[in-house]
């Protein structure tokens, strides 16, 4: 593609995509050329080829000073993000390529109008409830399989089971004394593409309900944490990308410590 | 178990993610995720700061940014556009360009420079060269014509655009643009006949 740069010569929009991928152009070249990578995606896998290129030629092999670790720590917890729309952020991971639950016994169903009654009062509290990425159990080595079971085996974590009226499916949910939780999703029916299994807690302390992250639509192996007591947990069906607070109490997962 | 074991269990899953499943970690706030992140890339990220700005101090700025700016917006990283260390360094690359390119900066840089050898900073072999990869890279880099590597070099580790590095070289512009491009194209190539998968790698 020629365009007429601001001599007033005409040139190959792609001759710059080298220089670009090394940040050797101009403002104006710079604008440009990412308009056209907007475009062209035969052009924007040229750059991205280019920069991993220039990641070769830029490995060194060596660490970075000692030091830097702690300033970025206290950095980020001193701007620690603020309950808000970023908890409900879906990233796009790897998922099975079909749904696999587990035929279970039929359980007693705990009520879960604890969940409706919270509802009112939410209080969501984001800091020290996180969750990590899930892994897939199925795959190779699977250390986080390993984990769970561990945890599980371990006399000091707490355990329960995560179960819904009219559903025979089971959630496992494991919290070891350190706060590391973990939760066996694999068995919950794959929802829609626009719904979202979303993770809560009940702070045993306050009974305040604590959104401990995002599952996805077909949720698998989870990892999450907490920093207080938590007396149960939820697995709601939410419309993506999930909510900040006042969880959808219908077919919701429960399990009670 | 003890606290240790726990404790390096969550490790041990943590160092097998992938770059994209460690994005994901961050993304939901876990810090053991980007300490994760900060270990696997955070060495590359200071070597090319520190390249680039000749300064100490200011690269391992330069890396405290990029890790920051990591945690606070992840989803900037897509894996399906290139690798988290290919992603960190253009960060970095683009940063400690901003600041080269700033008067201030420039002139403080050329008086460092102008107190050391003439050719300092501009060879790439050295950097590398205690490395397995080392060997894979110098020989990429010497397949090139020299008006190929040198306008990379000048443009990469020295921070110039096109048109600078031109000037310096005493070349056309467009000669210079060009050969940055095909120099890339020709190190990609030679890097994969040598049977380095380009853009695979994390550690």
């Amino acid at each position: 593609m020629s365009h007429v740069d601001d001599r007033g010569d005409s040139y190959d929009i792609d001759e710059l995509l080298g220089a670009y991928a090394l940040d050797a152009v101009d403002d104006d070249e710079r604008n440009r050329v990412e308009d056209y990578l907007a475009i062209n995606p035969k052009a924007a896998e040229e750059v991205r080829q280019h920069r991993e290129v220039a990641t070769m030629l830029a490995f060194t092999g060596m660490d970075a000073p000692e030091g830097i670790w702690s300033k970025i720590e206290n950095e980020i917890e001193a701007t620690a993000p603020a309950p808000g729309p970023e908890l409900a952020k879906v990233f796009a991971m790897e998922r099975r390529e079909s749904a696999a639950p587990v035929a279970t016994d039929h359980r007693s169903r705990r009520t879960q109008t604890w969940l409706l009654g919270a509802a009112a009062a939410l209080a969501l509290l984001v800091a020290g409830a996180v969750l990590v990425a899930g892994i897939r159990p199925d795959a190779g080595g699977d250390p986080l399989a390993d984990a769970l079971a561990a945890a599980e085996a371990d006399r000091d974590s707490i355990r329960t089971e995560l179960v819904a009226d009219g559903s025979d499916a089971v959630a496992v949910g494991v919290i070891d004394q350190d706060g590391h939780g973990y939760l066996d999703a694999t068995a919950l029916p794959q929802l829609g593409a626009d719904q979202t299994y979303q993770l809560w807690g009940v702070i045993a302390e306050n009974g305040d309900v604590v959104s401990l992250g995002i599952l996805g639509s077909q949720p698998e192996l989870e990892t999450f944490s907490v920093d207080s007591a938590v007396a149960a947990l939820a697995v709601t069906i939410e419309q993506s990308p999930g909510v900040i607070s006042d969880g959808n109490p219908d077919g919701a997962f429960v399990g009670t410590f | 178990m003890s606290e240790q074991v726990r404790t390096g269990d969550v490790k041990a899953v943590l160092s097998e993610m992938s770059d994209g499943a460690l994005a994901v970690a961050i993304g939901r706030f876990q810090q053991d995720a980007l300490a994760e992140a900060y270990r696997r890339h955070a060495g590359a990220v200071f070597g090319l700061a520190r390249r680039l700005l000749t300064d100490h101090a200011r690269a391992e700025e330069i890396v405290q940014e990029v890790f920051v700016r990591l945690w606070n917006e992840p989803d900037r990283f897509d894996p399906e556009r290139g690798t988290m260390r290919s992603f960190l360094l253009a960060n970095a690359h683009g940063r400690a360009v901003d600041l080269i390119r700033s008067e201030a900066s420039r002139r403080r840089r050329e008086e460092r420079e102008a107190a050391e050898t003439a050719d300092a900073g501009y060879d790439i072999a050295r950097e590398v060269w205690d490395l397995a990869l080392a060997g894979h890279v110098r020989d990429a880099m010497e397949t090139l014509q020299e008006g190929e590597r040198s306008a990379i070099e000048l443009a990469y580790f020295g921070g110039l655009t096109y048109r600078e590095a031109a000037e310096q070289l005493g070349e056309a512009e467009g000669t210079v643009k060009s050969r940055i491009r095909s120099g890339l194209k020709k190190l990609r190539a030679e890097l994969t006949d040598s049977g380095i998968t380009v853009g695979s790698g994390t550690e």
